[in-house]
């Protein structure tokens, strides 16, 4: 079993985030609940609606990705990174699934540890050298392990029902609160609670999502022992590339102009985002080589 | 430099910047205990190309001066035209101080004699699981590294790897789209 040394700092900004959410979705129930029971039968509807998609959004996700499950013998490399890192992090083996896609990419997916699928494209495989794939897949193994599936999936569920009521309620005639008096009122502040906890959740969802991306970073680095391969890793899948041009043909009599390719930063952008900028999860990553956490 | 040669039109490359070149002396300590990588004895400096009259002068004058004090440290070196018709001159010495020392020397030199904008890069040898090498560049100012694999590859995690250890000691360059690869090194 090997340490695993944690970042409090990023544990804190996690829980943070996820006390907020709870705190938006506490009052967005208190405002369903005041504005008619009504309301609480369509949470209820999507709640059994929720739990369906959790527990068939394994195979949601794979077949809307176009991912194949293979067996050992079809693609016996990953299997054997894949069971070797699974025996330092002490996971069951999850079942691994290729998308024929050129797309460098990776994914995992699956309720639990022991219904997990851990996905790659083709085109990952093909980019990235055995030491970096093996980064890449101890880092969808983190998310398995840290049940981000579930985490997310709990996160969104509130937000869901928001989305939809403001979707929806409109094409619902004011709603189910129909037998109301004041059924045009309780619409029109339901109608807007909801857009303000489905926006205010989004971003909140979208920085928790980052936190567990820092963390599976962060344990794949553990895993390994290599930050490193992550992120030269990271660096191949964004499409940047160390130069391969000579100093001196660039420095040469003949100077070529290069597009170098810029990595971009837009604070407001990353509000929005899923995933953490490249360069933070590489200062990240560095700052775990550095500490020697690992 | 500065406002004055601009009035009169004295326009000037950027000299070379030699500051920071000295860092690498103590680094070797770091990369030795976390890396496992020690000093390959070699290190060089890579000149630009210039008329060949310049640099059979130049070439003399180092020659003269180097010749003098490499007795005391026991450094040998020589001169060496690479395939994109760079000058080099490659030290050898088993301990480091000396390498940085002359290194400095040789830049201080090529300075004196109004060679200071063709210095390119200085690149320091270190060997351990792998050849990796320190390229600081004249013209950023700052150190790189450089672990080149057969192929043309470069071996870019452990690369990384020496950033990411070196960054408190080293002045490293922070924008990677700089890290130009030096291929077939006479060192």
């Amino acid at each position: 079993m090997i340490r695993w040394k944690a970042d409090r700092g990023l544990e804190a900004r996690m829980l943070l985030t996820m006390f907020l959410l709870a705190i938006l979705y506490l009052a967005f129930l208190a405002v369903l609940v005041s504005q008619g029971v009504s309301n609480m039968v369509i949470i209820i509807i999507m709640g059994g609606f929720m739990l369906l998609q959790y527990y068939y959004s394994d195979r949601m996700i794979l077949t809307s990705m176009g991912a194949r499950i293979v067996s050992e013998s079809e693609a016996p490399e990953l299997h054997q990174i894949v069971s070797r890192l699974c025996a330092i992090a002490d996971l069951p083996m999850p079942k691994i699934a290729v998308v024929n896609s050129s797309m460098p990419n990776a994914f995992a997916t699956g309720r639990n540890q022991k219904n997990a699928v851990v996905a790659v494209t083709t085109g990952i495989v093909q980019r990235l050298n055995h030491s970096e794939l093996e980064a890449v897949l101890a880092h969808e193994l983190t998310h398995v392990k840290n049940r981000d599936m579930m985490v997310m999936t709990i996160a969104t569920f509130l937000s869901s029902i928001a989305q939809l009521l403001v979707r929806y309620l409109p094409f619902m005639g004011g709603g189910g609160g129909g037998r109301d008096r004041d059924s045009g009122g309780s619409f029109v502040v339901v109608f807007i609670v909801s857009l303000l906890v489905w926006v205010l959740s989004f971003i909140l969802i979208q920085a928790l999502s980052r936190y567990r991306e820092f963390a599976a970073d962060r344990g794949a680095a553990i895993i390994t022992g290599q930050p490193s391969n992550l992120v030269s890793a990271l660096m191949k899948i964004s499409g940047f590339k160390v130069p391969t041009e000579d100093l001196r043909r660039v420095e040469g009599p003949v100077s070529a102009l290069f597009i170098v390719p810029a990595l971009t930063r837009s604070s407001l952008m990353n509000l929005f985002s899923t995933h953490p900028t490249l360069e933070a999860r590489i200062e990240a990553l560095q700052r775990i080589e550095q500490s020697g956490a690992i | 430099m500065g406002f004055l040669d601009s009035i009169l039109g004295k326009t000037r490359l950027p000299d070379a910047k030699t500051d920071r070149l000295f860092a690498i002396s103590t680094a070797s300590v770091t990369m030795e205990a976390n890396l496992d990588l020690v000093p390959d004895e070699q290190a060089g400096v890579c000149i630009k190309p210039m008329e060949s009259s310049y640099y059979e002068s130049a070439r003399k004058e180092i020659e003269g001066l180097l010749g003098l004090s490499f007795k005391e440290t026991g450094t040998s070196f020589s001169f060496q035209r690479d395939e994109y018709g760079y000058a080099w001159v490659v030290l050898t010495d088993p301990d480091f101080e000396d390498l940085v020392t002359n290194i400095q020397m040789i830049c201080q030199i090529l300075m004196e004699q109004g060679f200071g904008t063709q210095l390119l890069a200085a690149v320091y040898r270190f060997k351990g699981e792998v050849t990796a090498y320190w390229i600081y560049s004249f013209k950023l100012g700052s150190y790189y590294p450089f672990v080149p694999k057969p192929g043309k590859q470069r071996d870019t995690a452990m690369e990384f790897r020496l950033k990411a250890v070196m960054q408190k000691e080293l002045p490293i360059e922070k924008d990677m789209a700089k890290w130009y690869p030096m291929w077939g090194m006479p060192l």
